[in-house]
């Protein structure tokens, strides 16, 4: 209530003096009693806490029960006595080991893109000017306390939340708060009853533009305003991405068929009487065989290098995840300033000589007409805006300027068309001024003439068109001064009105010369009393200006549309600029109407148009301010075209959750799904103000500018669009979806194998043969030869055109499907299986050992003190030997795997185009896949085969060849069921 | 995600096991159900039989009368028989009960060496008593039918046969091993040339037998190890060389490999003495890793009481 407080009252409030300021002391008293002024940083967790997360989340767990299984086994074989105990150590320790090491990789990836962030953050600190005992003092604004008194100037950052008690044309801009972009005037007076609306107070966080004021601070630190929205948007938990939900799932579902089937050949084991240990050991083997230990790290990689990729392409991402989340996003809420448009105000057309001209760089308009050599004198002069100095070199339309946007569009117009602006001010002396401000609205300015010959002033003025007519009784028409009748001023309201319909902004401009004899050279101007004519002027002509839409983005908006993403435009300007520029980037296309077009049209009232009938929809904030959360749902179910205006920032996160209420039709055929229990929408949301923040974190994805954006707003956001500009969230959306392709294919990938590996154990429980692949062999497959290549298949490029699908249903488009499970398990795997074993039961046969000779002997081969087992030609085979001809099976089970692994990897580039319309060679990097896998089979296999712990064998050379008829029945497997599928798409 | 919180309920759940309007069982009508198994049966057959067919004809390139490679079952390794876990020999003198397990090992493994065994004289070879060189027995097929095979007596092995003692020396504490080098599919072991042998083996060379030493495997049971009687062929501790080489289970299904046995008649009671046997040969190789690889190790542990 300090805004309705006098300024004694204030004075008795806060127990200081306006003209001393608090003491020191006091000022330390408070500052003890209330903290410094700051915003408090959302609570971070701590790094332990992430790292233990690491270390326990998806596989972990599984992967720390079987190496404590392992230790277990190996404590009570220990105590048994039995030799080879300290196999089951080992491998816990390798256990344990994987789990670590991923770990550590899972957090240092998430380390570093969270330290991009942190760069973010850093901020200089504030310095701030207060009156403390009675003398002024820069003290650092984080020791400002309730009670000082503070005095800012223009282009500082109000350092707290400020009841003003001096104000000399003070101006604030409040966008970083409000969203509103235009300068507000702060003065003294208690205008609103509202805190937010009143005119004495000033905010944390917020610019000055010009002025100065002194005022008292009443509210500092999360006390704040800013402070309050802050802790607003840290109170809206974070939601969680689309793919962590995905891998979630995905866990679970390995993880579920990791433990069933682990449990039920231990209980298969158990009742087919092995030893309760043995059965352990086979629950180990069954888990690890099951579990692809590689694949979240190579997710982690997969995500990151995509990030990698979208940075350069101008989306930095906070978090790795929200990479996909950009893919399956079926509505984007944007910001029009900035992101749709240039953010650059720009002159469109002029109006002189009752004509509409258009502005654009061509210079299409009459320069021969007396009218325009006035009018371009008017806008020379009439204006503050300045380059600054030394920008000779730049191109006109990048120089910087200083003064607000409209100036600066006049000012850089007029050095376009007639150069030399400053030249021209020079010679045209200004001897008074009154700057623009709301009241009067208008800006004027008194020059003497360049013509050395001419003594008379003349009186320059611009302003809202409507103001400035009424202050002219003449017009100007082909340089001639015509009077102002009616005639020419329906011609003015047509053009006005025309020009206001493109949502542009317009000026309207006048002059006058003033009578020599009035106005001798010595004659005292004094703008407070206006001792000169402001009135029966002659109108010169309108010019009107547009932030126009960026390029690339009408095309980007089309994109969006053909991929199934609805463009809502979210924007705090007027509805009918808001309307244009819709129109002008296709967020509202060429030929859709809203409600109010079709009443024009055919000239009935706006409540007897059937909504239904009208595509678009303009919808004002004022209008929202009303409605119910059904009425919002109806029309952005109702309206495909929205374009949100006058929006408060407030507002934004009503639209955002208003949007993520809506149901994705998503997928390739229709949604059959209760449309009130599934809400599925994933949406995007632009902003830049710190306003923004909670419709940022609020939204799926939220998206913050990189130049306009505030802290605030980078920290509440996922991402950070580096350009700000819309099309690069298109990009965005294809890389997103692109990686959830690719992603699906390496899961694809790494889920066959998975078969390939379990298998082995089943048979081994079941048949009683040796046993055909190690735990250790596995897990050198899973985090060896495996991990390029499915690293390689996220390079993998966009298959059919990826833009023309609709979005991702959250529901219903898993990243690990029941097709995909079935097909990688009972089919590919099984093949790829039966494969690995014609290379196992060919390595025992051509070394005695013949098919069934191996059934049923698994007790007595594993019996250590057995050294003259008959093999099929009746050779007696120590415990040594048998134990090492198990290796060589291992390592040709390997070998096969990894040679079926890379008809796999060649399968699962493409879902459903054949491998030669794909093409092979477009992807390089599988290829370096292909060869690192080849390259580490062959280093493990001859180079490592002499290490004992590895159970790794130097192999004959054809032994790497007895799976390729399986890797080739794989492929062209595959391409058969991929010929049905195009033949036949959308069977089940 | 707040709004995470539409829930599926647990009526979706029963709908997805039976869901009665659009008669589906787990998400499938009975006759996709049908069709689907139908797919997975004419699959996994065809993976059946393509697998069956490549086992086959891996089969095809691999000899019935000889393995394709040997690299891993050479050099042979050297068995110990009674088969005794973690190869250790504990008993008891006085009770019958602690050695039995041995004796019936060492009865078990000889009964095929009783010569009612080795009567057939189609099968058996009558092979000079004396050890003698290699015998050829042609190539590796069964174009001459089933190969030969010599007889071994059992009671070569003296004391140790068990046909003069039936507790094979371990009812009076000195007990017996037999020993055999493991069959290798056509390995000839090769004899080692006289100054190769350990000194006190000197002494019974013969250049066709594979002779075979035990000694204590630790410096300190040297004195604990007391006499060790050899028994073997005509007298020589080892494998005479005419049982060689092996042609297989398919042309010598009753081949009897040559055995030698080792007594230990004086070894120190009630505590623990290890014993090495070692076989020496020039293409016979000892491993660190394979402790059974031309070699094997024995504790005996034997109570007095």
């Amino acid at each position: 209530d300090d805004h309705k407080l006098s300024k004694e009252e204030l004075e008795e409030k806060y127990t200081t003096s306006i003209s001393k300021g608090l003491t020191s002391a006091r000022a330390a008293e408070i500052l003890a009693r209330d903290g410094p002024n700051a915003l408090t940083p959302p609570k971070s967790t701590p790094e332990i806490i992430k790292f233990l997360k690491q270390m326990v989340g998806g596989f972990s767990i599984l992967l720390w029960v079987g190496a404590l299984l392992c230790w277990i086994a190996f404590g009570i074989q220990l105590a048994q006595g039995v030799a080879s105990a300290f196999d089951n150590l080992y491998l816990g320790v390798v256990l344990a080991l994987v789990v670590i090491l991923t770990g550590i990789f899972a957090y240092y990836q998430e380390a570093k893109s969270t330290n991009i962030m942190a760069s973010f953050s850093k901020m200089i600190p504030q310095q701030a000017l207060v009156i403390r005992d009675g003398e002024k003092k820069e003290v650092p604004a984080e020791q400002l306390v309730v009670g000082d008194i503070v005095e800012i100037k223009g282009g500082d950052r109000i350092p707290a939340d400020i009841r003003l008690i001096f104000s000399q044309g003070c101006k604030v801009d409040n966008s970083s708060l409000t969203g509103e972009s235009e300068p507000q005037s702060r003065s003294c007076d208690f205008t609103h009853e509202n805190p937010l609306e009143t005119k004495n107070i000033a905010f944390y966080s917020t610019t000055c533009l010009e002025g100065t004021a002194t005022g008292m601070v009443i509210n500092t630190g999360d006390h704040t305003i800013i402070g309050r929205i802050a802790s607003l948007a840290s109170g809206v938990g974070n939601e969680k991405t689309p793919i962590a939900i995905e891998i979630e799932h995905f866990v679970h579902i390995v993880a579920g068929v990791a433990v069933s089937i682990g449990v039920l050949f231990f209980i298969i084991a158990v009742s087919m009487k092995y030893k309760v240990l043995d059965s352990i050991i086979f629950l180990i083997g069954i888990i690890v065989a099951n579990v692809p230990e590689g694949l979240l790290a190579t997710v982690t990689v997969s995500l990151s290098l995509t990030a990698k990729r979208m940075a350069k392409k101008n989306c930095l991402v906070k978090n790795l995840e929200a990479v996909e989340t950009l893919g399956s996003t079926s509505i984007i809420c944007s910001d029009k300033t900035g992101t749709l448009t240039q953010n650059r105000m720009t002159v469109a057309h002029l109006w002189f000589d009752d004509q509409i001209y258009s502005a654009d760089t061509t210079q299409s308009f009459d320069q021969s007409s007396q009218s325009w050599a006035t009018l371009s004198k008017i806008v020379t002069l009439c204006n503050r805006a300045e380059f600054k100095p030394g920008q000779e070199n730049v191109p006109i339309m990048k120089r910087v300027v200083v003064g607000d946007a409209s100036e600066t569009a006049l000012l850089k117009f007029a050095e376009v068309i007639l150069g030399d602006v400053m030249g021209i001010r020079k010679r045209n002396r200004k001897l008074a001024e009154i700057p623009f401000n709301s009241t009067n609205k208008f800006q004027l300015s008194i020059h003497e003439t360049e013509d050395p010959n001419d003594k008379r002033f003349l009186l320059v003025m611009k302003g809202a068109p409507e103001r400035i007519l009424e202050r002219c009784s003449t017009i100007m028409i082909n340089g001639e001064e015509q009077p102002l009748d009616r005639e020419r001023a329906e011609a003015f309201q047509t053009a006005y009105m025309e020009l206001g319909g493109l949502g542009e902004r317009v000026l309207g401009f006048c002059h006058l010369y003033l009578p020599e004899d009035e106005f001798p050279d010595t004659y005292p101007f004094d703008t407070d009393s206006m001792n000169f004519p402001t009135s029966n002027l002659c109108f010169v002509g309108l010019l009107s200006m547009i932030d126009p839409p960026r390029s690339t983005v009408p095309d980007a908006v089309s994109k969006c549309r053909s991929a199934g993403i609805k463009v809502i435009m979210v924007t705090g300007d007027h509805p009918i600029t808001a309307k244009a520029i819709a129109k002008s980037v296709g967020i509202i296309s060429a030929n859709s109407e809203t409600v109010e077009d079709i009443a024009k049209r055919l000239n009935v009232p706006v409540e007897q148009v059937n909504k239904q009938d009208a595509r678009a929809a303009v919808i004002n904030g004022m209008e929202l301010k009303d409605m119910t959360a059904e009425q919002l749902d109806e029309i952005l179910i109702n309206h495909s075209e929205i374009v949100f205006a006058r929006t408060s920032p407030q507002q934004k996160l009503i639209i955002v959750e208003g949007c993520q209420r809506q149901v994705n039709q998503g997928g390739d055929g229709p949604c059959h799904l209760n449309p009130t229990v599934f809400q599925d929408a994933v949406v995007a949301v632009t902003g830049d103000g710190v306003n923004d923040s909670p419709a940022l974190k609020k939204a799926d994805i939220g998206i913050a500018m990189g130049i306009a954006g505030s802290d605030a707003a980078k920290n509440a956001a996922d991402m950070i669009l580096l350009d700000d500009n819309f099309a690069s969230i298109v990009t965005g959306v294809e890389e997103g979806r692109l990686i959830f392709d690719n992603l699906k294919k390496t899961i694809a990938y790494t889920l066959t194998k998975n078969i390939a590996e379990l298998c082995p154990f089943l048979i081994y429980i079941i048949a009683s043969i040796p046993l055909p692949i190690g735990t250790i062999t596995i897990l050198f497959i899973d985090l060896g030869t495996d991990i390029i290549p499915s690293v390689a298949l996220a390079y993998e490029k966009a298959e059919s055109d990826i833009m023309n699908r609709r979005p991702r249903h959250k529901k219903k488009d898993r990243l690990v499907n029941e097709q995909l499970a079935v097909y990688s398990y009972l089919q590919i795997g099984i093949l790829q299986s039966i494969g690995a074993f014609l290379a196992y039961f060919t390595v025992y046969a051509e070394q005695g050992w013949l098919p069934n000779t191996l059934l049923g002997l698994r007790v007595n081969w594993e019996d250590d003190y057995y050294n003259d087992i008959e093999d099929s030609y009746g050779q007696e085979w120590t415990r040594y030997q048998r134990t090492y001809l198990q290796w060589s099976g291992y390592t040709a089970f390997f070998v096969s795997i990894t040679i079926q692994q890379v008809a796999d990897l060649i399968i699962r580039k493409t879902r459903r185009n054949s491998i030669f319309q794909q093409g092979l060679l477009r992807n390089k990097v599988i290829w370096v896949g292909i060869f690192s896998q080849i390259a580490i089979a062959l280093i493990l296999c001859y180079g490592l085969g002499s290490v004992t712990a590895l159970n790794f064998t130097p192999l004959r050379v054809q032994y790497w060849f007895v799976a390729m008829p399986y890797a080739i029945l794989i492929w062209v497997y595959d391409e058969i069921r991929k010929l049905f599928i195009r033949q036949y798409p959308g069977s089940k | 995600m707040a709004r995470g919180k539409a829930k599926e309920g647990d009526g979706n759940w029963k709908k997805f096991i039976w869901n009665s309007e659009k008669k589906e069982f787990l998400g499938r009508t009975g006759g996709s159900w049908f069709k689907i198994l139908l797919f997975y049966l004419i699959f996994y057959g065809c993976l059946a039989g393509i697998f069956i067919g490549t086992i086959q004809v891996m089969l095809l390139t691999i000899s019935e009368f000889e393995p394709k490679y040997q690299d891993r079952v050479a050099p042979p390794g050297l068995t110990v028989i009674p088969r005794v876990l973690k190869t250790e020999v504990s008993f008891r003198m006085a009770d019958p009960k602690t050695y039995e397990e041995y004796v019936a090992g060492l009865n078990k493994f000889l009964k095929n060496y009783d010569n009612d065994q080795q009567a057939n004289s189609i099968e058996f070879d009558d092979c000079p008593d004396e050890p003698g060189d290699y015998i050829n027995r042609g190539p590796f097929n069964n174009d001459q039918g089933q190969k030969k095979v010599c007889r071994f007596r059992r009671d070569w092995l003296g004391n140790c046969s068990g046909m003069l003692d039936s507790s094979y020396g371990y009812k009076d504490g000195k007990p017996c091993v037999v020993v055999k080098l493991n069959r290798i599919l056509g390995f000839k072991p090769k004899p080692p040339t006289n100054d190769s042998l350990p000194p006190g083996m000197m002494g019974k060379y013969n250049p066709y037998v594979l002779p075979v030493h035990c000694f204590a495997k630790k410096e300190e049971d040297v004195d604990k190890i007391g006499t060790i009687e050899y028994y073997g062929m005509a007298g020589y501790a080892g494998f005479p060389l005419q049982y060689y080489p092996y042609y297989g289970k398919l042309l010598q299904p009753k081949y009897l490999q040559p055995l030698m046995a080792v007594q230990f008649t004086n070894l120190t009671y009630d505590t623990e003495v290890r014993v090495e046997c070692k076989v020496y040969g020039e293409n016979i190789g000892y491993s660190d890793k394979d402790r059974f690889q031309g070699r094997f190790e024995v504790k005996f542990d034997i109570k007095s009481s």
